[in-house]
This record gives C-alpha cells, sequence and structure tokens, in this order.
C-alpha cells in the first residue's frame, strides 16, 4: 500500500508530499523526504512494553500499572517536572497542560534549550513573520544566520528557498540571492551568493553595525566587527536595501551563543530597520516537527509559551527560573515526567545529575539516552506514523499528520488521558 | 520590634520555598503568616524558628532578621515600602521584587533579579549579586525604575538590564550585556564588565575598568572627568537611535 501526502514528523519544515509504502505493517519505501525524515519514518526497534527498574533490572509491566506509577508518582510530588512535548501531538500537549495545572508542578518544552530566547525576544519587540509559501513565492533575498538547512533542514532549500520556483520570480534561481551567515563555512555557506564570517560571540556586534549601517551611520563603525570587514557589512546592507521582499532565517547559531535572546531582538529590530526602506520578514528555523505547536499549546492554554510554574496554582513564566535546565540544574524539582524529547541527550551533566536522583517516567517509542534515568518507560505510536494529531510548522501554519500505518501501541494522548483521568479520581477523592 | 527568623532545616531542601509574605508591615498583626514550599502551602513556623522581641505600630520600626540556610527563599521583601530587612546569609531570587520603599541588607550573595523592577527604597548587598540584578521582567519595556541597589561583589550577565530609573553601583565586576536597554536612571560599575548599555536608549552607565566586547555602534565623543578619574566619554546606542551617555576607562572592540 502507497500512501500519498503523509506528513513528516521529523523537523518542523513539516514536509506534507511524502509518499510512504507500508507492506505488512512494516515502511518498506519512502519517496521525497529528507535523509532525516525517510529515516525516521523507516525506524524499527522500538520498545515493546511498559518497563519498570526493578535495582538493576528492567522489569515488564503493563499499561495500567505504567500509567498508575505515573499518576502516585506526579500526585506525591512537591515541585514536579513535565518536560519534552515537542515530539508529540497537540492533543497530548493539550492533555500535559490539564496535567499540570491539576498537580501544580512545572510544564516545560524543549524550546527552552532551542529557540526559547527567539520567543524572549518576541516578547520584547514582536514578530515581524510571515509564512513559508510567501517566501518562495515573493522572497528575492534569503538570509540564514547561524543556520545550516543543508544538514538540519535539507528541504527548505528545495522547498521555499534556494531551488524553489516563486510565482512572482521570473527565474527564481537566478533572481534570489542567499546570504549566511555563520561563524564557520558551512555546506549552506558553499551554496551561497554571499558569506559572512563572523567571529563566535560576535553576531550582537555586527547586527548593531548592520542597524546603524541601514540608517546611514556607516562612518562611525569600525574597520573590521567580530572578524567582517566595513566594506563587507556596507555591501550587505546595501543588498538588503535593494532587495524587494528579504526574508531572514535565524538558527540555534544565534539564539544559544552569547547574549541569546538580545542577539534575536537585535536581529528583528535589523529587520525593522530595513523595513523602513524595503519589505523584510524573519523567522526562526523550529526543530521539532511540533515545537512550535506546544509553543502554541501553552500559550492558548496558560498565557505563556514554556516554561509554566503552577506550582501556586496560577501560571508564573520566568525562563531562566522556571525552564527545566535550570530547575534540574539547581535542583528544584521531586519528579519528571518527559514526554516526546531525550533530555538526556542535550542537557548538560549537572542536570542528569538530579534526573539520577529522582524518579521519572518517560513516554518514547524508543529505547533512548534519557531510559537509563528512568524508573519507567512507556513506549507510546509515533505521530505521523501510527498515531495521528495536529502539528504546527515552523510558520506557524497547523498540519494535521496522518497515520500511516496501525499498530497496537497507545498514542501520547491515549497514555496522558488515562494518567489524567487517575488523577482526577485521587484529586476528588 | 525586631522578628527573628531562623531557617530550620527541611528533608526536601532542595525544593525552592516562595515567601512573598516575609515583609515588615505583615508582622505588624503578628506571625500568622503562609509561604509555599513547591505546591504546598505551610505555616511560617513549619519553615522557621520564629521569635519578636518589641513591639511596634509601624512597619517602619519593624526589623526582620533572616538567619540560617536562606539562598532558596525567593520573593522574600516583594513589594516592600517601609522597615528593614537583614538577610545574615545568602538570600533567594527575586529579593525585592518591585519594592518602593524601606531597605534590604543581604550580608551573603544575592540569587537572580535582586530588586527586580523596584521603584523605591535601598538594596544593599555585601556579596555578589546573580544574573538580571535590579532589572525587568521578560517581555517588560521599563525594569527598575527608582530606589538605590548597591552590590559590593560581583554581579552577574544582564545587570541593570532596561533600567529607567534610580541608581546600580556594583563595586566589582559585572558580566555580559551590562546595562543592556537602558532608558534612564545611572549605572556605576567599578570593576571590568561585558558590552555594556548595549542598545541603550538614555541613561548614563560608568565603566571604571574595561569595557569587553564594546558595542561598535557607540560614538566616541572625548573624555571627561568624573570622581577624580579619567573617563572616555561615548553617545548611544546609535543603532537604536540612543541619546545614552556610556563613560569607560577603557575599552576593547571584538574586531
Amino acid at each position: 500500500m502507497i500512501v500519498k501526502d503523509a506528513v513528516c514528523p521529523f523537523c518542523g519544515c513539516l514536509c506534507d508530499d511524502i509518499e510512504v509504502e507500508v507492506e505488512e505493517g512494516r515502511v518498506v519505501a519512502v519517496t521525497n523526504a529528507c535523509e532525516l525524515g525517510t529515516t525516521k519514518f523507516m525506524g524499527e526497534k522500538r520498545m515493546k512494553n511498559p518497563i519498570l527498574r526493578v535495582g538493576d533490572e528492567w522489569k515488564d509491566i503493563t499499561y495500567d500499572e505504567a500509567v498508575k506509577y505515573a499518576a502516585d508518582m506526579l500526585l506525591a510530588a512537591e515541585r514536579p517536572l513535565l518536560y519534552g512535548w515537542s515530539g508529540t501531538h497537540g492533543e497530548a500537549q493539550c492533555v500535559g497542560v490539564h496535567m499540570a495545572e491539576l498537580i501544580h508542578g512545572v510544564i516545560d518544552n524543549t524550546s527552552s534549550v532551542c529557540h526559547g530566547p527567539s520567543i524572549l525576544a518576541i516578547q520584547e519587540v514582536g514578530h515581524p513573520g510571515c509564512t513559508l509559501g510567501v517566501v518562495k513565492n515573493r522572497a528575492d533575498l534569503v538570509i540564514y544566520w547561524g543556520s545550516n538547512p543543508i544538514d538540519a533542514h535539507p528541504r527548505h532549500l528545495s522547498r521555499y528557498t534556494r531551488y524553489a520556483e516563486g510565482f512572482f520570480l521570473e527565474n527564481a534561481f537566478r533572481d534570489r540571492k542567499v546570504i549566511v551567515v555563520d561563524v564557520r563555512k558551512t555546506e549552506s555557506a558553499n551554496i551561497a551568493d554571499e558569506f559572512i564570517k563572523i567571529r563566535p560571540g560576535g553576531d550582537y556586534a555586527v547586527l548593531s553595525a548592520l542597524r546603524a549601517i541601514v540608517q546611514g551611520k556607516a562612518d562611525t563603525i569600525p574597520r573590521t566587527v567580530a572578524g567582517v570587514t566595513r566594506e563587507q557589512l556596507v555591501r550587505v546592507a546595501n543588498l538588503c536595501k535593494s532587495a524587494k521582499f528579504g526574508a531572514v532565517y535565524f538558527g540555534l547559531g544565534l539564539t544559544m551563543t552569547q547574549g541569546k535572546y538580545k542577539n534575536i531582538r537585535n536581529a528583528i529590530e535589523l529587520v525593522s530597520e530595513l523595513s523602513r526602506h524595503t519589505k523584510f520578514t524573519i523567522s526562526a528555523m523550529r526543530g521539532h516537527y511540533n515545537v512550535y505547536g506546544s509553543n502554541e499549546v501553552n500559550t492558548w492554554m496558560t498565557g505563556y509559551p514554556f516554561g509554566i510554574d503552577f506550582s501556586r496554582g496560577i501560571a508564573f513564566y520566568n525562563p531562566g527560573e522556571t525552564t527545566a535546565v535550570d530547575i534540574l540544574a539547581r535542583k528544584e524539582c521531586d519528579a519528571a515526567l518527559i514526554v516526546g524529547s531525550d533530555p538526556a541527550a542535550h542537557f548538560p551533566r549537572k542536570c542528569l545529575e538530579h534526573l539520577a536522583e529522582i524518579p521519572v517516567v518517560q513516554l518514547d517509542p524508543y529505547p533512548n539516552a534519557t531510559t537509563a534515568f528512568c524508573n519507567v518507560q512507556i513506549p507510546v505510536a509515533v505521530t505521523g506514523i501510527d498515531a495521528e494529531g495536529t502539528a504546527y510548522r515552523m510558520d506557524g501554519v497547523p498540519i494535521r499528520t496522518r497515520r500511516v500505518l496501525s499498530s497496537d501501541y497507545l498514542s501520547d494522548e491515549e497514555v496522558l488521558a488515562r494518567m489524567y483521568a487517575l488523577m482526577q479520581e485521587a484529586r476528588e477523592r | 520590634m525586631k522578628v527573628t527568623l531562623a531557617m530550620k532545616p527541611a528533608a526536601k531542601w532542595f525544593i525552592p520555598i516562595e515567601a512573598e509574605s516575609i515583609v515588615p508591615k505583615n508582622f505588624l498583626s503578628g506571625t500568622d503568616l503562609r509561604v509555599w514550599r513547591g505546591n504546598r502551602e505551610l505555616r511560617l513556623d513549619e519553615v522557621f524558628s520564629v521569635s519578636v522581641e518589641g513591639d511596634a505600630d509601624r512597619a517602619e520600626d519593624v526589623e526582620v532578621v533572616l538567619s540560617g540556610d536562606t539562598f532558596r527563599l525567593k520573593r522574600v521583601g516583594e513589594y516592600l515600602d517601609a522597615g528593614k530587612i537583614t538577610v545574615l546569609g545568602g538570600i533567594g531570587m527575586h529579593c525585592g521584587n518591585f519594592m518602593s520603599g524601606g531597605t534590604i541588607e543581604i550580608h551573603g550573595n544575592a540569587d537572580g533579579w535582586l530588586g527586580r523592577e523596584m521603584a523605591g527604597g535601598t538594596i544593599v548587598c555585601r556579596g555578589d549579586a546573580a544574573d538580571y540584578c535590579a532589572s525587568g521582567y521578560r517581555g517588560g519595556r521599563k525594569g527598575m525604575k527608582g530606589g538605590t541597589v548597591e552590590v559590593f561583589g560581583r554581579a552577574g550577565d544582564f545587570l541593570a538590564e532596561s533600567l529607567a530609573g534610580g541608581t546600580v553601583i556594583v563595586h566589582g565586576d559585572a558580566g555580559d550585556m551590562t546595562g543592556a536597554e537602558m532608558r534612564g536612571g545611572t549605572l556605576v560599575v567599578h570593576g571590568d564588565c561585558s558590552r555594556p548599555a548595549a542598545n541603550m536608549k538614555d541613561g548614563s552607565c560608568y565603566v571604571y575598568g574595561t569595557a569587553r566586547g564594546m558595542i561598535p555602534t557607540f560614538k566616541k565623543i572625548g573624555t571627561v572627568q568624573h570622581d577624580g578619574r579619567t573617563l572616555i566619554r561615548f553617545s548611544g546606542d546609535l543603532a537604536n537611535r540612543g541619546k545614552g551617555n556610556l563613560f569607560v576607562k577603557g575599552y576593547e572592540y571584538l574586531d
């Protein structure tokens, strides 16, 4: 059986033109997807059933036992942390937020270690963004700043920028200029018309300099700024001003380097400055396929996009205090539920030391680095493969992922709903 | 009146305690106050050994003294408007949030957001202050609007972010993005700091040491004499059409 127009549940591009061939309950071929998406669709070696740590051994348990364990653990905790959420569908994320509110816990998603700073900057100065389709059809200048789409979002270039056709561009490949800004010459820099190599930690200074140059104050700028010559900065500023429609896409090279959200704020303010001369937009290259959705769900349910602390019964938000890395590093939680992410593979060692000391339950289809820190792991269906639900593309467009095969696994939403029902019962007693 | 609160040892010592009820005026009507440890509401005497000496009719005459392991005690002195709080050790995040009067003296170190969005009064920290000392809140336009914060040790990153009024003095070094988005007030750093006054709109920032990673969009005006020091005066941040003043002893660009 061939499933057409399947949605790829890997990165924030959420490509919706994938063809998946299924035979005997297994994916055997994938067309149109990139290497990363294909590997996810073809993934094997899933965990068969929930497991419980007993001493140094793993014991197989039932879904009911696993769900009960998690509910009891979270109800007993004084400051439970509910982390992850970017690798699951919106319906499951909704249950997660309800759960955090019921048990007065802290709910945070992976954006606190990726594009959280982008959101902090947007809260300061707004977000002049647009959908990917607008960029594809109109942009004659695209800037990738601190992001390397060839490796991280492979089809971003072919579907929306460098190699895409544009309705309002006569010859898109020739008319569309691409600028790459990075600290090293990446694969993406090789296909750019202009490459700006910045000294590590120098993004903020370069962005400030560009803003001043766009205002006509080039004469006050030093000869070089973070390794970039004034001549190149003036040339780039002129390229931007003479574009009909410019689009900036930034990645973790900007959000997670020195200055963090102030870098993004500066980039947004550069875009505002350029919009006094021409049309310019800016957007984040979101990583997980539904990290944007997690921010959306959290925001419409609590008012805040991530790092929400319900300890006192009302939502309190303060990244740096109520975000997972900070809470774990400071040992400020006493139980953790991990859904749709793998913190042990990404968090600093200090955080993992605390994760090792407290009870942890994880919902994940595969054994991963976090499994080593779990007391219980519950395997679930993979959204976009054997579960379906809503995800948000990196530009904020909701796309319903499809089920391409059926399995006996419960979805994240089903497992969480069972947990939530037990908690409600316990709280009513 | 002197209220002494000595922290009791706790089994789950690592869970932070939110204690915005610890302000002098609340003790005028007794010590039956509540604090929160994680999601549990506790009586003040479950967390502290409480003792009261003397009495008072007004908050100005109340001094609250905190002792023991108070570094995880958050929001002490929130909305303080009169009286004094003395912390013998270190204090947790958000100490002196929104305060408009009175005094807080911390003998140890202060954690993040010391004196966040304060409007008046005085905070003295004898140790170091962590990130976001005398700053604003996420997404806020204005940070501290009045009063004085003096830190005798070092300060962390984003010191006096969005400073809009009042005076902030740090005797040691400060971290990165010192005085970012300043729009008023006075910030003085006796030591070195990194990228001072980034994106400033207005106000005055003094760095008596070296400004590392100097923002390239400040215009050099000349030298000035200040408190017996020769400082270089810059105007900016030009990128933000700012008219602020940045005075530094020395500076290095990231060139």
